[in-house]
């Protein structure tokens, strides 16, 4: 794109010097351009080329050094002359008032940075081309079941395999497990961890992704015997094999298994997520299919890949079809489960698509109060300068000429100042992704791109005839006669110029207050979320992810014993209190949800969507979890005893209520039968939040690790040595145990329990930084206009005090005008918010939208900072002494 | 003082041992000063043309066989351009030697 600025900043060149050296100076340009590789490299050239050719422009006509060659060709000055001498003239005015251009610079970079910053985030999510061939035709499928309260739920894989082989208007359709799985490569005896994806065969057809080297899978490799293959990603490729193509087709040991690498992804694909390096099939055996369970447990996504020429409604009629026979043939499971499908990247982005829409929203207004503040200052500057228009004017300029002039003048300083925003979003841009991931996924990420450049531009460009528009028409609807007259009185040019200032004004008090409210509510949310009691006790504890291979562990109880061992070992080290066992920590979502019946019930009463959740003894008491009723879990519930669970208080409350529900059995199927298993609840422990804290803790069922075993879980650690030292002590302990098991993941349980805030924080901490910006800007705002109208009615303070006037009359009068201006504001603010806070609703915890306190708060402060910012400038106009002021004009 | 500017006097010696299009005097510029130090290719072509003016280099008459792009021209120094050329370096010698004297930069004097 940038030989297409270049080629049209080259039509603002002088003729002579376009038709001597247009073409080659393109030539070169384009050749520069594509022999530098994409990255920083690229975007600092095509900036410099950029501005050489601005620059070029500006002084194309010295070169030759002849002065009156601009009439040499005879008759009038030609459109482009008019033009690249305004913006001479912009470029010199400007420069001869270098305060005035730097503040207007300034501003401008504020606002079209972070618009920009914004912006490169929603190109990230929104815009930037998912690496998949025709994307368009991707969409993601989805269960739905309206007794669970699911609206896109994983899919059972056999439904998914139902719906490959019966709707038609899908060319394919694949799965992926939802869970990255992490397996231990042990490789010059040294254990790595590698995270894998478990997909179907037809994974990289369906996306339309092909290997680099090698292969994708095949479908029959989706099942048990011809599953021992491997994908690599690229990053690991390159890592573990030295990027060597030949190591395709050879067998390598991963995790105790050996497997065939059958490819190698594409640079920058690492879908489902950015930490996959391996993809392997899922292995499933055949007769799955006729299981329960496979329809059952919910843990794959399905992509589908629209047959062309069909439309999402046809598709989705077939779909309802073989839905609906599949609600009648397996009543069990699919009695009430619906199904949908959507674009591939409506899902992907549907949590980031609404914050980014109301910062969207939040940096417009900046960008406006921005622009607004510039206008302000050009409308003094125009006032200061209503002698040397009026004498242009005298002179027989033509108003759209001056009106002209001051837009190029605008323009200029847009451009400059959305060049600097540039580089300030990129700033904001590495600051944004310190807070939060930009980008989807395993799909894209943020980057500074073409459109991202163009969106600057054309924000530049607009912000430049939006506050160039005012000032221009003010200046050349200028009365000659009057501004001559006027003119000897210094800069004044009418009550009409003070007026739009004080206007503006105004509406920068608005926007401003607009701003500061919502990051006023932002506050008060994370406040609340902050406030709310998490269940359990993050101080000194942290927690180790760790799996327990079956290579060197086949048993089970050779597991059991490691946790036991591992746990026992802990805690006889100095400094650590008590360790425990979870299956998946705390606000950090469930593992799996099911609906259960207790024994007794009638048929029709059923639990459903209960949380299940693996646990020790050690937990409960690492993390403080108070034992409510009945007992924990003792060393008598031993794997081959009899079943025993403790639920949490909201299960207690929601389930049972009125009856006691230590003793009762629980299994959890829909409608028990003989092969169902049942649990006995033994124990009630406080609830605990899952996923945030926002939402309040569900019914939730913890069963017993020593009973229903599993190789991943986390270790909680309780320590009195701090995070660092606490973490090489549990190193420390498994080296010793079993060198040959790493730690996937350590997390203090504080940043868990940050991180559940995280989006809340992002985006507190942005609107703060704009609510902050616009206070600001409507500051200075109000400290020009009252320095102005000090300075215009310095004459008329000095008469009124040299008639007896006090100086403290002068200042309530003069503040009495701020006051009118920054009500005036106020008020209007007050009532945009009113109708524009609801967009914040869904952000927001425990307070309301519009929420008197934090309004009342806002508009004290927004009052205080703006009625002080006013009280400087009219404190100093009251401090002249009489006579000099009379004298200065 | 000379009134040379340093960009006219890189292009005069980019071009002093040899006809050169636009491109190659970038590239003969980034291989005696390194990558990222030629100027913008406006720049550089608003020197050309006042170069060109000032009668320092002009079209060269004679274009290699290899030029297949009839959009690129070869430029040349002229008598004059070499002349300025060889004035300008020696006064830089002269300037580097000042500075060798006055240990500003290493290397044994000559």
């Amino acid at each position: 794109m940038s030989p297409r600025l270049i080629r049209l900043l080259l039509r603002f060149a002088p003729s002579t010097f376009r038709a001597r050296y247009g073409e080659e100076l393109l030539t070169v340009h384009e050749a520069r351009i594509a022999e530098r590789p994409r990255g920083p490299g690229l975007w600092w050239l095509v900036t410099r080329e950029v501005v050489g050719m601005v620059w070029v422009l500006a002084r194309a006509r010295r070169g030759t050094g002849r002065i009156g060659e601009r009439n040499s060709r005879g008759g009038g000055a030609s459109m482009l002359d008019t033009t690249r001498q305004d913006l001479r003239f912009a470029a010199r005015t400007l420069w001869r008032n270098p305060g005035f251009a730097v503040a207007a610079v300034v501003v401008l970079s504020l606002g079209i940075g972070a618009v920009s910053a914004i912006f490169t985030a929603m190109n990230a999510f929104l815009f930037r081309p998912l690496p998949f061939a025709d994307a368009d035709r991707l969409v993601m499928l989805y269960e739905t079941n309206p007794e669970f309260g699911w609206q896109d739920a994983q899919t059972a894989p056999a439904n998914a395999l139902d719906w490959r082989e019966q709707v038609e208007a899908f060319e394919d359709i694949a799965q992926y497990s939802d869970f990255v799985d992490e397996v231990t490569h042990i490789q010059d005896g040294e254990p790595t961890l590698l995270s894998v994806s478990t997909v179907s065969g037809n994974f990289f057809d369906v996306l339309g992704v092909r290997p680099v080297v090698g292969r994708g899978f095949r479908w029959e490799e989706t099942w048990d015997g011809a599953d021992d293959k491997v994908v690599l990603s690229h990053g690991l490729w390159l890592s573990m094999f030295g990027g060597d193509p030949a190591v395709v087709g050879s067998l390598v040991d991963m995790a105790g298994t050996t497997v065939e690498i059958v490819g190698v992804a594409p640079q920058g694909f690492s879908f489902p997520s950015d930490e996959v390096q391996l993809w392997t099939p899922f292995g499933w055996a055949p007769e799955n299919r006729e299981a329960l369970w496979f329809r059952r447990a919910h843990f794959t996504r399905a992509v589908g890949r629209l047959a062309p020429g069909v439309d999402p409604a046809t598709a989705d009629a077939e779909l309802q079809t073989v839905v609906g026979r599949l609600q009648q043939d397996f009543p069990a499971t699919n009695q009430v489960m619906g199904a949908g499908f959507m674009p591939l990247r409506d899902f992907l982005v549907k949590e980031v698509r609404p914050p980014l829409r109301l910062l969207l929203g939040a940096v417009v207004l900046l960008l406006l109060l921005a622009c607004t503040n510039v206008a302000n200052l050009m409308l003094v500057r125009a006032s200061d300068r209503s002698r040397e228009v009026a004498l242009r004017f005298a002179l027989g300029a033509r108003r759209r000429r001056v009106a002209g002039q001051m837009l190029v003048e605008s323009l200029m300083l847009a451009l400059v100042g959305g060049a600097l925003g540039l580089g300030l979003a990129w700033v904001g841009i590495r600051g944004m992704s310190g807070l939060t991931d930009l980008g989807i996924d395993g799909a894209t990420d943020v980057a500074l791109d073409h459109r991202v450049l163009l969106f600057t531009l054309v924000a530049a460009a607009s912000s430049g005839f939006l506050f160039g528009t005012v000032p221009a028409l003010w200046a050349s609807r200028g009365d000659v006669g009057q501004s001559l007259k006027d003119g000897s009185r210094s800069g004044t040019s009418g009550r009409g110029g003070l007026r739009t200032v004080r206007l503006l004004v105004t509406a920068e008090v608005a926007l401003a207050l607009l701003l500061v409210v919502a990051a006023g509510h932002m506050v008060r949310t994370f406040d609340s979320l902050r406030k709310v009691d998490p269940g359990f006790r993050t101080e000194g504890a942290l927690a180790v992810q760790i799996t327990v291979p079956p290579a060197r562990y086949p048993e089970r109880d050779q597991v059991l014993a490691f946790w036991n061992q591992f746990e026992e070992a802990l805690q006889g080290r100095p400094g650590i209190q008590r360790a425990g066992l979870v299956g998946r920590l705390p606000l950090a979502g469930s593992s799996w949800s099911s609906q259960f019946q207790a024994e007794g019930w009638p048929p029709d009463r059923v639990g459903f969507e209960i949380l299940h959740r693996r646990a020790d003894r050690g937990y409960f008491e690492t993390l403080d979890i108070p034992l409510v009723r009945g007992r924990s879990f003792e060393s008598t519930d031993g794997p081959d005893d009899p079943l025993v669970v403790v639920i949490n208080e909201t299960f207690a409350s929601e389930h049972f209520p009125g009856e006691d529900p230590l003793g009762q059995k629980i299994a959890y199927d829909r409608a028990p039968d003989e092969s169902s298993i049942w649990y006995e609840i033994v124990g009630i422990v406080g609830d605990q939040a899952q996923t945030t804290p926002r939402e309040p803790a569900r019914a939730e069922v913890f069963e017993n690790r020593d009973q229903d075993w599993g190789r991943t879980a986390w270790i909680v650690v309780r320590g009195a040595l701090g995070f660092e030292a606490t973490l090489s002590t549990v190193r420390a302990t498994l080296r010793e145990m079993d060198p040959l098991i790493p730690v996937a993941e350590s997390r203090s349980l504080r940043e868990v329990w940050r991180q559940s805030m995280a989006s809340e924080e992002f985006i507190l901490t942005l609107l703060g930084v704009f609510g902050t910006v616009a206070l600001l800007l409507a500051s200075v705002g109000i400290y020009g206009v009252t320095a102005q109208a000090a300075r215009r009615h310095t004459r008329e303070i000095g008469i009124r005090m040299a008639l007896g006037a006090r100086s403290g009359d002068i200042l309530r009068l003069m503040m009495a005008q701020n006051v009118a201006v920054v009500g005036a504001g106020l008020g209007v603010g007050l009532a945009a918010a009113w109708v524009s806070m609801r967009a914040l609703s869904s952000f927001l915890f425990g307070i309301a939208p519009n929420d008197p306190p934090t309004l009342g708060a806002v508009v004290i402060l927004l009052g205080v900072v703006a009625l002080l910012a006013g009280y400087v400038p009219a404190r100093r106009a009251t401090a002249v002494d009489p006579v000099e002021s009379i004298r200065v004009e | 003082m000379s009134d040379m500017t340093p960009l006219t006097y890189r292009i005069l010696l980019a071009l002093a041992d040899g006809d050169r299009h636009g491109y190659g005097i970038i590239k003969e510029i980034e291989e005696q000063e390194g990558m990222g130090t030629a100027p913008s290719t406006g720049a550089l072509y608003l020197a050309l043309q006042r170069m060109e003016g000032h009668g320092l280099i002009r079209e060269s008459p004679e274009r290699p066989p290899e030029a297949d792009d009839a959009r690129r021209r070869y430029y040349r120094l002229t008598e004059q351009g070499r002349a300025a050329a060889e004035e300008e370096s020696a006064r830089l010698a002269t300037l580097v030697r000042a500075a060798r004297a006055k240990k500003l930069l290493a290397g044994g004097g000559s």
